[in-house]
């Protein structure tokens, strides 16, 4: 129990750190791997909390999540190394404000939340896989679907847009 | 949490099959049959000169071999070699294996990145493409021999093969995992972005020395990794008369490296943007047709 708390901690402070790291670094590939770095310490996180499958599933699909991010970041800087001392940083002043303001509704959030009563044992991996397979096929069936067409629609929208009009097309 | 016997088998698995495949790339790609082959080239590595380019990331330069490194054993460690040993018995270990393998991707974009060169950087971002293109028949496939087995543990997986092995009953799943797997370990024909002819040896381009060697030596313990995964997801693990069941994967994993090391030779280098065409317009949906087929067997 207590080597799970210090793992927590040691994976939550690590998330943070590299979480800050993203925006104190000028190379978009390193800001682009920072926060990969930040969501597989989420995921190691998840590991520690026994939560096996959601925490493989966050290492797994963050991976190529964030490196495709870092080629897109690359292609649309103008100086993607940060080699030319460029400052990413503007609007300071309104984004203190806006980030204080939603820390502290985060906080109040996790305060006032009803979060029921604590689990005293977690399931075993093997069950916790099943419970989720029947948890994402019955009741948040509706949620995922609908999630999965409109990503489906828009990577359709994004091709269609992306290919070249030519006038005798049509 | 192992007795003795597993680790001493586990080595006994890891060092041989790196030797042995060592010895088979040599021989298959290059016909010499060279058995101090290995030791030369960890010789050579080792006292080459460190040549390193200039105003490289050297996070990034330094980091990325070990990481590829890292990556691979953990994707190996899920493997079990005997009907009982493993050196970690996860239950998500079919999902597992694709996320370890996600980060030789990360590994080489950050190599091919960090030196600073534009071959090692159109390398990195080619191995990108590569991966996300072929870990999708990857991940289907394992899916498929999931919905078999009723679980993610690879000890389920080997299990539900004991009437029938997967190649036969999924011969579709088989071929897509197995061109994918050559894809995901850059392998020729798909060994784009380390290419020597067009692309100058792309990513390894300006690596030398002990971190060229970290990268070899990882690169090799990959294709062992995906060898010996294709043996546990296809090829009924370590089933077969006779031996014992560690000499079978073992055995078993080194014809299909020597397989891939035979059908990269009779093959030509791939077009780049075709070989990625390949795999989203046809592996993909047949990835799919399979999930399919094998669901309705298991109905019927």
């Amino acid at each position: 129990m207590t080597l799970q708390l210090i793992l927590i901690i040691i994976f939550g402070l690590g998330a943070i750190w590299f979480g800050w790291r993203v925006f104190m670094t000028s190379s978009m590939v390193r800001s682009a791997l920072s926060l990969l770095a930040s969501m597989a310490f989420l995921g190691f996180l998840f590991l520690a909390l026994e939560a096996e499958f959601l925490g493989v599933l966050q290492i797994m699909m963050m991976a190529t999540e964030m490196s495709i991010m870092a080629i897109f970041m690359m292609m649309y800087m103008m100086d993607p190394g940060g080699m030319s001392g460029m400052d990413m940083s503007h609007q300071k002043k309104p984004s203190i404000i806006a980030a204080s303001v939603t820390g502290a509704l985060v906080v109040l959030v996790i305060l006032f939340t009803n979060w029921g009563s604590m689990a005293v044992t977690v399931p075993a991996a093997a069950r916790q896989n099943h419970d989720l397979g029947i948890e994402v096929m019955k009741r948040s069936m509706m949620i995922f679907e609908t999630a999965g067409v409109t990503i489906l629609v828009a990577m359709i929208a994004a091709a269609a847009t992306a290919l070249v009009y030519k006038k005798d097309m049509i | 949490m192992h007795d003795f016997w597993t680790w001493l088998l586990f080595i006994v698995i890891f060092f041989s099959g790196l030797y042995l495949l060592s010895v088979l790339e040599k021989w298959i790609y290059q016909d010499r049959l060279d058995w101090l082959g290995p030791l030369r080239k960890i010789t050579f590595y080792l006292q080459q000169e460190d040549v390193k380019p200039g105003q490289r990331d050297k996070i990034f330069y330094e980091n990325a071999p070990f990481l590829f490194m890292a990556a691979v054993l953990m994707g190996l460690s899920v493997l079990p070699f005997t009907e009982n040993r493993v050196i970690v018995d996860m239950a998500t270990g079919g999902l597992f294996i694709n996320a370890a393998l996600a980060y030789i991707m990360v590994a080489m974009l950050m190599a091919g990145w960090s030196a600073n060169g534009v071959y090692a950087l159109v390398g990195g971002w080619r191995f990108l493409a590569q991966l996300v293109a072929y870990s999708m028949p990857v991940v289907m496939t394992i899916t498929a021999t999931v919905m078999r087995a009723e679980s993610i543990s690879m000890f389920k997986i080997v299990e539900s093969q004991e009437p029938l092995w997967n190649i036969i009953y999924q011969p579709v799943g088989f071929i897509l995992f197995y061109l994918a797997a050559m894809a995901l370990a850059f392998l020729p024909p798909f060994d784009l972005p380390v290419a020597k002819g067009e692309l100058a040896s792309g990513i390894w381009s300006e690596f030398t020395g002990s971190r060229m060697m970290v990268f070899r030596t990882a690169r090799l313990m990959l294709i062992l990794t995906l060898s010996m995964a294709v043996t546990t997801l296809f090829l009924g693990g370590w089933y077969g008369p006779f031996l014992p069941g560690f000499v079978w994967v073992l055995l078993k994993t080194m014809l299909v490296a020597a397989s891939f090391f035979w059908v990269g030779k009779k093959m030509s280098r791939l077009h780049h943007d075709r070989m990625l065409a390949w795999s989203w317009k046809f592996a993909t949906p047949a990835a799919l047709i399979n999930i399919f087929y094998v669901g309705v067997i298991l109905l019927l």
